[in-house]
């Protein structure tokens, strides 16, 4: 793959950092068979921390994103507050960030395989990850807040996060819609979401996971934590040759020369290969211990 | 010269022992919002509402039927009766509940 950042072939990967490349996928697979429970949806009542519908006939946590958009909508009317998904998902950020994106969710996996089927990649501005916070704000609490309080139930909303996602139209639509298919009631799923479906797979083919750069608000809720999360990355100067391997690893666009544990950043560790940059989690510390942050 | 990135572990941890206080309460947590057997809907129950279509809404309650008979003469008076009914019918005191026997998939 040609890179435009100068010397970044010049140095070997760290070994860890390949290690950790390597076992990137397995996890992401394995953690599948916890979203996918077999036994269906004994756990539909606790929000999960990854993006993955609700809906879908094998999920075995309920969506965040879906629970926040149904708790803002039913907020005018009975002024409920999701403790239990606000508690997990601090819990979550505050121990990892966004670890969870790179790592564990199956939505964002399915994003990396789609993007290796295409190895040439358009590479976005970096302003485009600020549009997650707009969805976060606009579609999932201000937009079913409002059409709530016009006293319009979340499934009957026209427009709704719920009805938008891509996410929902392929783990949901595309399983009942062949099930009605297989009954001879033809496609379910309307032709807007299916639109919306087709469109975001040819973008995963082309753009490094689309959804989760651009809209994807759990994504951008977790990414918040990145600055002061217990997982975070190191730099260590003594490391660091310059060679720019970790900018060029960095699939979403972070300039990771500057600056790593920013909000646009997965933690897919794959810019751990550079061995500059390593994964570590903070520990308690007496003063004197502690390391001076510009030890230059 | 750039910074090493290194985290303090006290706010870290702090949000976290906070999350997990908030999840654990949010666990135990029973909402302002009844279910159809008139107990009062925990949060666990309501989350598994919104993918189970088991929100009720008492705005949205369609009112029953109007009878229909075979004898033109019952049917009319069913049908008195009937719209009677309704004209007195009171709101029911609800405005959402949950209903935890629900299993229809999202609609959206």
């Amino acid at each position: 793959m040609d890179c435009p950042v100068p010397n970044c072939q010049q140095r070997e990967p760290a070994v860890r950092g390949r290690k950790l490349s390597r076992l990137r996928p397995w996890l992401q697979t394995g953690f599948l068979g916890i979203w996918l429970a077999p036994a269906g949806r004994w756990l539909h009542g606790i929000p999960g921390c990854v993006f993955h519908c609700y809906s879908c006939p094998l999920s075995a946590f309920a969506c965040p994103v879906g629970v926040v958009a149904n708790y803002a909508a039913l907020l005018p009317v009975v002024g409920e507050v999701p403790y239990l998904l606000i508690g997990l998902l601090l819990l979550v950020g505050a121990v990892s960030g966004s670890l969870v994106c790179g790592w564990a969710c199956p939505f964002g996996f399915l994003q990396d395989l789609l993007g290796k089927i295409v190895p040439r990649k358009i590479s976005l501005p970096g302003w485009v990850g600020y549009t997650r916070y707009v969805v976060l704000v606009g579609l999932v609490l201000l937009l079913p807040m409002v059409l709530g309080l016009k006293g319009i139930p979340f499934e009957e909303q026209a427009v709704s996060i719920c009805r938008l996602c891509p996410a929902g139209a392929l783990e949901a639509g595309v399983p009942y819609s062949v099930q009605s298919v297989l009954a001879g009631k033809g496609w379910m799923m309307s032709g807007f979401k299916t639109g919306i479906l087709l469109a975001f797979l040819a973008a995963a083919l082309f753009i490094h996971r689309p959804w989760c750069r651009i809209f994807c608000p759990l994504g951008g809720f977790l990414s918040l934590f990145n600055r002061f999360s217990l997982f975070h990355l190191r730099f260590n100067p003594k490391e660091c040759v310059e060679c720019n391997l970790c900018r060029s690893r960095c699939s979403m666009g972070v300039k990771v020369d500057q600056a790593v544990n920013v909000s646009g950043c997965i933690r897919c560790l794959e810019c751990t290969t550079c061995g500059a940059i390593e994964p570590c989690f903070a520990l308690p510390k007496k003063d004197s211990q502690q390391a001076p942050e510009n030890p230059a | 010269m750039r910074a090493l990135e290194r985290h303090d572990f006290w706010p870290g941890f702090a949000a976290a022992l906070a999350g997990m206080i908030v999840a654990f309460c949010g666990a135990r947590h029973l909402t302002s919002v009844d279910t159809v057997s008139g107990s009062t809907a925990s949060e666990i129950q309501l989350v598994r509402a919104f993918s189970s279509s088991g929100l009720q809404y008492a705005s949205r309650l369609a009112p029953p039927a109007p009878p229909k008979l075979e004898d033109p003469a019952a049917e009319a008076e069913a049908l008195d009766r009937w719209a009677k009914q309704q004209a007195n019918a009171t709101p029911p005191s609800w405005k959402i509940r949950v209903d935890t026997a629900a299993k229809t998939p999202c609609p959206t």
